[in-house]
């Protein structure tokens, strides 16, 4: 034993003890836990948001979507860094801002990134999107907007019959045929790749396009029916009957209350609370007065320890 | 000036074979409390161990081969009790006040390996490429951007999370775990408090 054990335990009774036997009993304990709760209850694999099964089902939502990207009426086009520079748009707490230090490190250009873009690779095998692009690219912004939320509008009292979306007649421009030829794109399956293709193809290792275009009213639609939406407690749930990530109940629970819950600021919020009353309180409670006297004030000590102080040695006061 | 021999003397005078692998105990040692983080300990072993075969497999193995699933399923329900068992342990040694006698730095690094292994689980459902990492990457962004980290993490970046998960994360954790271990070992186990419960505070 070092010196400094032999210091720390003077005057204590000891008793036999094998750390390996227990180390191993213990290991065997957790493993026949684990084993017969996957053999009961398996685990939750829930099947990802697809283009192709939006476009089959919800053909409208996914029109909704790429139409809003070109409208400039999606949540993207006002994010603030770091997807736009637009950093009056960063969420701030007394003035602080800590998103618009870093500036638009992610650049996205909803239009360009999420429409435009993978029509434009989707032209080489649909050449009858090549016009509508190269009309809408050649137009002036006004025209584009104009465009894109006439289309917006109508499609509330779009008709799906089959596979065919229809609007009432309006001055669309070329957006109809864009759109067109997004849902084609989404049924092809093949908008994920169209979203992605970059430079290091055929490597993609960058999903956020991808996982970006669904984010608003589609991933909302299904997290919804899945009970995971924020005000439900969001990420601390899981898909299906499963216990979810519990220990972020504290975090999650901030997003219930006000001003988190309504506050357009609520995520930094969130954030600085955690900061202050997760991470370093718990990390320097020992130093924090009343935080280190709640063991005294709560004895769950006395449970813990009461074979020891039942002992002639345990009755003693310690000088610690 | 001989380096192994001052390595030798401060073996010696703080961390023996003894100490490193008791084969006594303090007699107040007496307690389920002092199981849970060995039931930490273990699970992250388990958690190794599930993620180093899904890793050699691979994400079709384990989404849709049967056994890739069980696989996949032990890893799941390793980290329902990597939590529970942490949990159990942090409050134990709370209400132990365990930081006593110069054993803060015990419980900070113990703490700070508990975030890393918050920021593990999150890049653990991250990875799944499901619909939970999905939903919870487009969720998860807003407050890691709210803060600037969304300028170097990504949530939406699987090459960047699924690294993250399966070799920078735990590879930290367990170097945490093991500067948390030695300290442990080194202390011993923390005096009962006097059963009125005065001095808790500050370390000391």
């Amino acid at each position: 034993m070092s010196v400094r054990s032999e210091q720390t335990l003077r005057g204590v009774p000891t008793k036999p003890y094998d750390l390996v036997l227990e180390g191993i009993v213990v290991l065997l304990l957790v493993v026949a836990l684990v084993v017969v709760l996957a053999a009961l209850f398996g685990s939750p694999d829930y099947p990802t948001v697809r283009a192709q099964d939006v476009a089959r089902d919800q053909p409208v939502a996914l029109l909704r979507t790429a139409a809003g990207f070109l409208a400039g009426t999606s949540d993207l086009q006002h994010y603030g860094p770091p997807y736009t520079a637009t950093t009056g748009d960063a969420q701030r707490v007394l003035g602080v801002a800590p998103a618009a230090w870093f500036g638009a490190t992610h650049p996205i250009r909803p239009a360009e990134d999420l429409v435009l873009a993978p029509l434009q690779r989707a032209a080489q095998l649909d050449p009858s999107l090549a016009a509508p692009l190269a009309r809408f690219r050649s137009a002036t912004p006004a025209e584009q907007q104009s465009w894109a939320r006439a289309y917006l509008k109508a499609l509330d009292h779009a008709v799906v019959k089959g596979s065919q979306v229809s609007l009432p007649a309006g001055d669309y421009g070329p957006v109809t045929a864009l759109m067109d030829g997004m849902l084609r794109l989404g049924r092809s399956g093949l908008l994920a790749g169209a979203l992605e293709a970059g430079p290091r193809q055929p490597y993609v290792l960058d999903t956020t396009r991808a996982l970006l275009f669904f984010q608003g009213a589609v991933d909302h639609s299904a997290a919804k029916s899945l009970n995971m939406l924020g005000e439900t407690w969001g990420i601390s749930h899981e898909t299906g009957p499963y216990p979810g990530a519990w220990w972020l109940w504290p975090y999650t629970f901030l997003y219930q209350v006000p001003p988190m819950a309504t506050s357009s600021n609520g995520d930094l919020l969130v954030v600085l609370i955690v900061l202050l009353a997760l991470v370093l309180l718990p990390l320097f409670a020992p130093f924090v007065p009343l935080v280190n006297r709640v063991p005294r004030w709560i004895p769950l000590y006395r449970w813990i320890w009461r074979s020891w102080y039942e002992r002639p040695e345990g009755r003693k006061p310690r000088r610690t | 000036m001989n380096l192994t021999r001052r390595l030798q003397r401060t073996l010696q005078r703080n961390l023996t074979l003894e100490d490193a692998l008791p084969t006594r105990m303090p007699v107040y040692v007496d307690s389920v409390a002092y199981l849970f983080g060995a039931g930490t300990l273990m699970a992250l072993v388990e958690l190794v161990a599930t993620g180093v075969v899904l890793t050699v497999f691979g994400p079709d193995w384990y989404h849709h081969r049967p056994v890739g699933r069980f696989v996949n399923s032990l890893h799941f329900w390793g980290v329902q009790v990597f939590f529970a068992s942490l949990v159990l342990h942090m409050a134990t040694k709370f209400f132990m006040a365990a930081w006593r006698d110069g054993r803060w730095p015990t419980w900070a690094v113990g703490m700070v390996a508990f975030f890393v292994a918050l920021f593990a689980g999150l890049t653990g459902y991250l990875a799944q490429t499901n619909f939970d990492s999905q939903w919870i990457a487009v969720q998860s962004k807003d407050a890691i951007n709210a803060v600037g980290g969304g300028s170097i993490f990504n949530p939406m970046n699987l090459g960047q999370v699924l690294t993250l998960h399966v070799v920078v994360l735990p590879l930290v954790i367990v170097g945490l775990v093991g500067v948390h271990l030695v300290l442990i070992r080194r202390d011993g186990p923390v005096h009962p408090l006097p059963r009125s419960g005065d001095a808790m505070d500050g370390g000391r």
